[in-house]
This record gives C-alpha cells, sequence and structure tokens, in this order.
C-alpha cells in the first residue's frame, strides 16, 4: 500500500508516518504543493492524505488534479480549518473523507483503513483477526463463525480497535472515535469502560479471546500477543 | 439638569441677586440726591430769611412766600450762631398722620443784635414717592430685560447645541465593531470642530486597538492549533513505546489530558472570533426542532447513564434563517449544557413556541450572578472540568441573528431561552 503525505507542517507529517508506517504502508511525504503535484503526476498512491491549506496553493486543487486524470487513489483531507464549507467542497469534488486538526493518529489510522478498504475491489472487503471476522458492508461480526450481536457503539469500537491493533488507544482518542468531540469528557470515561466490558463479554460468550487489555490511567490495547 | 435648564437658571439667580444689590445702591444714592435737593433749598430759604431779618428785624409770613411750614422766632437778646439739618417725624395735616419732614433749624444774632430762630420743615413725602415710581420703573424694565435675556439665551443655546446633540447622536449609533469608522460631520463652531477631531481621533485609535486584540486573539488561537497537533501526535506516538512503565503512563496522560483540554479551549475561542470576524455567511432555513431532536439523540447514552427525563413541549415547529453549523453549534451547547449542569434523576423540558424556545434543567442552585455566565471562561464551581466557553459561544451566536439569550433560574430550575423576532 501506498500513502502520500501532503502536509507542511514536518513534525505533524513526521508523526503521521510513523503510525502510518508501522501498519506496512509505504508512507512518502512532502511538504509543499509543487512537489505533491508532481509526485500524483507521476506516481499511483492508494491513498492521499492532503492538507487544504499549503503555503503555496490549497490542498483542494491536488484533489481537483487527481479527479480529473480519473485516479482510483483514495482521498482524506486534514485541514485546521475547522469550516463546513471546507469539507462540503472537499466531499463534493471528491474526497472520501475529512478530518480536522488536531487529530488523533488513531482515527486518521482507522479512517484511511476505511478508505482503502471501500476501494480495494478485490474482494478482501473484511478485516479478519484470529477467530474475528468482521464484514463492514452489512456491519456483521463473526466469532469462530458465529454471529455476534452488537450494539451500534460495540461495533464502532471493536472496528475501532481492530484498525488500531497492538496500539495503545486513549479514552480521549476513543470517545471522539464514538461521539464526536463535543462529548463531556469525564462521562464518556464511564461509557467506554461500560461499552468495552459488554464488548468483551460478549466475545467471551462465543469462546473468543479477550484482546483488550487496559492500559492502566491511559487507555485501551487491542492486541493478540 | 440640562445645561441650558443649568445656565437660564444661574443667569436667573445672579441676575436677581445683582439687581437687588444695584437697586439699594441706586436707591441709597437717589436717596442722597434728592436730600442735597431738598437741603439746598431749605439754606436758600434760610439765607432769603436771614437777610429779611437783617434789613428789617420783623418777620414777614414766609409761609406765603414759601407756602409750607416755617418758623421765625425774634429774640431780644443776641444769639450764638447754631444751626443743623435733619429727618424729623411730623403730624401732617394734608396727609392726616405722621410722616417724614426734613427738618432746619437755625439760630443766629442779626445786624441790628437781634437774636433769631429759624425752624423750616419740608415734607419728604414727594420725593419719596418720586424714587418709588422711578424704582418700580426700572424694575419693570429689568424684568422685562431679564425676561427677554433668558427667553434669548434659551433659543440660541438650543441653536448653539444643535452640532452638540448631532455628534452625541452619532457617538450613540457608533458601534466598535461595525465597518465603516466614527464620521462626524464638521460643523460651524471651533470648540465643537475641536470635539469632533479629538472624538474621531480617539475612536480611531480604540477601533485599531480593538481590531489589532481582535486579530491577534485569532492568529493566535490559530496559531496554537499546530503546536497542539503536534504534541498531541508526538503523545500519541510516545505511549505506543514498549517500555514505559505505569508511572511514565501516568504522566504522559496528564498531559495528555491537559493538551486536550487546551486544544478545546483554543477551538471555542477560534469559533468565537470566526464568529465575531462574521465568518459564517452562508446561511438556510434550519428547522430548530428537528435539530433538537437529532441532538438530544445524540446525547442519548448521557441522559439515560444519568437518569434524565426529558419532556419536550413543541408547540410549533420553529424555523431560523441562519447558518447551519451555528445553528448545530447553538443547539448542541444548550443541550449539552443542560446535560452537564444536570443533577442525576433530574428533568430536561423542551419548549418551541411560536417567537422563542427554551431548554429549562434541574441543578444545583448557582452562587454567581447569573448575567456573569455569559462571560468568557465563566465556569460554575460543581463542574471545573468544562472550557467555560459554552455559554459565551450561545451569546455570539444569538447576537449574530439578533436573537435574545435569557438565562431564568427558578427553585432549581435553570431555564435558557432564545427568543427571535
Amino acid at each position: 500500500m501506498k500513502i502520500l503525505l501532503v502536509e507542511d507542517e514536518k513534525e505533524l507529517s513526521d508523526s503521521m508516518a510513523e503510525y502510518l508506517q508501522k501498519e506496512n504502508y509505504l508512507c512518502e511525504v512532502v511538504n509543499n504543493f509543487e512537489y505533491a503535484l508532481e509526485k500524483i503526476n507521476l506516481y499511483h498512491y492508494d491513498c492521499i492524505i492532503v492538507d487544504i491549506g499549503l503555503p503555496d496553493g490549497s490542498g483542494l486543487n491536488l484533489i481537483r488534479s487527481l479527479k480529473k486524470n480519473r485516479s482510483e487513489t483514495g482521498i482524506m483531507i486534514i485541514s485546521a480549518r475547522n469550516s463546513l464549507d471546507d469539507k462540503i467542497t472537499g466531499l463534493e469534488i471528491g474526497a472520501d473523507d475529512y478530518l480536522t486538526k488536531p487529530f488523533h493518529l488513531p482515527e486518521l489510522n482507522a479512517r484511511i483503513k476505511s478508505i482503502i478498504r471501500r476501494r480495494s475491489f478485490g474482494g478482501v472487503n473484511e478485516i479478519v483477526f484470529n477467530e474475528l471476522r468482521i464484514l463492514p458492508e452489512n456491519m456483521e461480526v463473526m466469532v469462530n463463525d458465529e454471529s455476534l450481536t452488537l450494539t451500534k457503539k460495540e461495533y464502532d469500537l471493536l472496528v475501532f480497535f481492530l484498525s488500531n491493533q497492538d496500539r495503545v488507544l486513549t479514552r480521549e482518542a476513543i470517545a471522539e472515535h464514538l461521539w464526536g468531540d463535543d462529548m463531556d469528557m469525564a462521562d464518556s470515561f464511564d461509557f467506554i469502560y461500560t461499552h468495552i466490558k459488554n464488548l468483551r463479554k460478549k466475545i467471551l460468550e462465543k469462546g473468543g479471546e479477550d484482546y483488550i487489555k487496559t492500559i492502566y490511567g491511559m487507555g485501551y490495547k487491542f492486541t493478540g500477543q | 439638569m440640562k445645561l441650558l435648564t443649568r445656565t437660564s437658571r444661574l443667569y436667573v439667580s445672579i441676575s436677581v441677586v445683582v439687581f437687588i444689590i444695584s437697586g439699594l445702591i441706586f436707591y441709597n444714592i437717589l436717596h442722597g440726591i434728592f436730600k442735597r435737593q431738598l437741603d439746598e433749598t431749605l439754606i436758600e430759604e434760610k439765607l432769603l430769611i436771614e437777610q429779611t431779618i437783617n434789613f428789617s428785624d420783623s418777620v414777614p409770613d414766609f409761609r406765603l412766600i414759601f407756602g409750607h411750614m416755617i418758623d421765625v422766632t425774634i429774640l431780644n437778646a443776641p444769639h450764638s450762631k447754631t444751626g443743623y439739618i435733619k429727618d424729623t417725624l411730623m403730624y401732617d395735616h394734608d396727609l392726616g398722620t405722621f410722616a417724614s419732614f426734613r427738618h432746619l433749624f437755625a439760630e443766629n444774632t442779626s445786624f441790628r443784635k437781634k437774636g433769631y430762630t429759624i425752624n423750616i420743615y419740608k415734607p419728604l413725602r414727594d420725593s419719596e414717592q418720586l424714587i418709588a415710581e422711578i424704582v418700580i420703573s426700572m424694575s419693570l424694565v429689568f424684568i422685562g430685560l431679564l425676561l427677554l435675556l433668558v427667553i434669548f439665551n434659551y433659543f440660541i443655546a438650543r441653536r448653539v447645541w444643535i452640532p452638540f446633540y448631532r455628534i452625541l447622536d452619532n457617538l450613540h449609533k457608533y458601534e466598535i465593531n461595525q465597518e465603516n469608522p466614527l464620521e462626524l460631520t464638521s460643523t460651524d463652531i471651533y470648540e465643537f470642530d475641536l470635539l469632533n477631531q479629538a472624538l474621531e481621533k480617539m475612536s480611531k485609535k480604540i477601533r485599531l486597538d480593538y481590531m489589532n486584540l481582535k486579530e491577534f486573539n485569532e492568529n493566535a488561537a490559530h496559531e496554537l492549533q499546530t503546536p497542539l497537533a503536534i504534541i498531541k501526535s508526538k503523545l500519541e506516538l510516545l505511549i505506543q513505546k514498549e517500555n514505559l512503565d505505569e508511572n511514565q503512563m501516568h504522566l504522559i496522560s496528564a498531559v495528555f489530558e491537559a493538551t486536550t483540554r487546551m486544544s478545546k479551549l483554543n477551538q471555542g475561542l477560534l469559533l468565537i472570533s470566526k464568529i465575531e470576524n462574521n465568518q459564517f455567511i452562508h446561511t438556510e432555513d434550519v428547522n430548530i426542532v428537528t435539530l433538537i431532536e437529532k441532538t438530544i439523540g445524540h446525547f442519548e447514552e448521557m441522559i439515560t447513564h444519568r437518569h434524565i427525563a426529558v419532556s419536550k413541549n413543541y408547540r410549533q415547529q420553529v424555523t431560523l434563517n441562519m447558518n447551519p453549523t451555528l445553528a448545530e453549534i447553538l443547539i448542541t451547547n444548550l443541550v449539552s449544557n443542560a446535560i452537564r449542569h444536570n443533577i442525576n434523576q433530574g428533568r430536561i423540558e423542551i419548549n418551541a413556541e411560536p417567537d422563542s424556545f427554551s431548554i429549562t434543567n434541574t441543578g444545583q442552585l448557582l452562587k454567581t450572578d447569573p448575567q456573569i455566565l455569559f462571560e468568557r471562561f465563566r465556569k460554575s464551581e460543581i463542574n471545573p472540568d468544562s472550557v467555560g466557553l459554552g455559554l459565551s459561544i450561545v451569546q455570539k451566536i444569538a447576537n449574530l441573528y439578533l436573537m435574545k439569550v435569557d438565562y431564568i433560574c427558578n427553585q432549581g430550575l435553570h431555564t435558557l431561552k432564545i427568543s427571535y423576532k
């Protein structure tokens, strides 16, 4: 998987690249519009992450250029501008998703995975982890080929975990993933606890293993080790 | 008190005092003059009488000549020379009462070595009457003048102060955050022009400062975004390291939480400055009731978790023409506010009326003045975790669409009411 990361803030692009590279993505980083345009014209990427406010041009124009070439590349917009107009324009001209800075890296990762999943027509449109199998199209979860009934939030939580395997997920990142950023933090931590408890119980009941580890004072980690 | 009333009053009172004092002085002077004249006549008459006595030693009937009270007595022995003139009270036959008279008394010895005394009385009433008439007519003239002065002063002042009221009117209408600068029309009065210039200069300076501050706020909030994003992303990378112990995790967690808080704060500030800068131009018809329903759904878990009962009373579908993002922020803030400051097993009541909608929640009694709730960074002592910008943002959004936000607190029920026209 090849990903192009267009972000002018070097430290930020480094962080993103470091996080994404652990997912075995080949991550290329460019820091300006001109260079990015050159790259997308020369090479093919599975996904491109674009910052809208680049010093020498709008990221929106990169998307327009990609779409003009009928590219199949998945497009993820990141922007500091918390503006609905940008979001609408971006999605209208063909971006797949939109993320506002500052965001959690696991969130970016989960969304990119989702984009890539949706783009891969090869039929591998499912997430498999040992005895767990998720069919995102039907929002269906199987444990040892047995169907598992989950609530919407539990399902979202499981997909988020599976998208960020072996990573420590902070409670903040989970809360924002599940409820957006206008949720009262203190309360949402209780809900996360409840949801995780229920999710564990349901998986265990179907003979699955408990992969969710609590990282004390920080959050949770989904790991097979 | 109006300046005009004040000056008029001062004018009148000073004039009255001046009039009384000058009237008294005038009266005295007049009185003196009349007395001197009377005295001169008395002396002349006395001289005439003395002449007669010197030449004839007889006493002619002077009453025939002068027509008033003269009393001359010839003595046999010579007499030393004395005399005076003074005021005296005598019975006036003409009036039938006692009245003031000028009395001349003289004693002397004639050429023929015979003493004599002369008493001449002249009534003062004629001159007093004259003085009274003069004073009365003077007073009338003065009062007339004073009235004219006051009236003229009133009209002149009113005319002269017109530019001042125009300036005042302009100042009233002026708002620091509006587009056009303060413009004052020039007047033909030097002092008002000076005032104009000073005001214009001052308003320009204030405006500039205000703009700078606003720009600074916006830039500061905007520029903080990137470093915050970097801190967050680096922390997220840091916690992925395998060899962290629990203590280190705790430290990172605390930094993480503080950063999240700061990030929220920053977003709030940025939002406020964007609202202030009118950056939400696009508007459409937003159905508030639908939006409230959606938001309640969004917070469903929290409402259930805290066993809050929600009752809705939609008397009318409310449709407001506003920016959809702002409408969403407005409703989200109101609803989350009602949940956050609620008590467990509490209530939330939502009302939609033709001209307003309101959200009421049960909650603990406020210790602070309700009005300052709308100030930035104002938070309740019960919930110190909140950033304290929620109601300030509500207020800003409401102001932008000329809506009115009222906070009503009644026996543990807190109501936020948004009224519109």
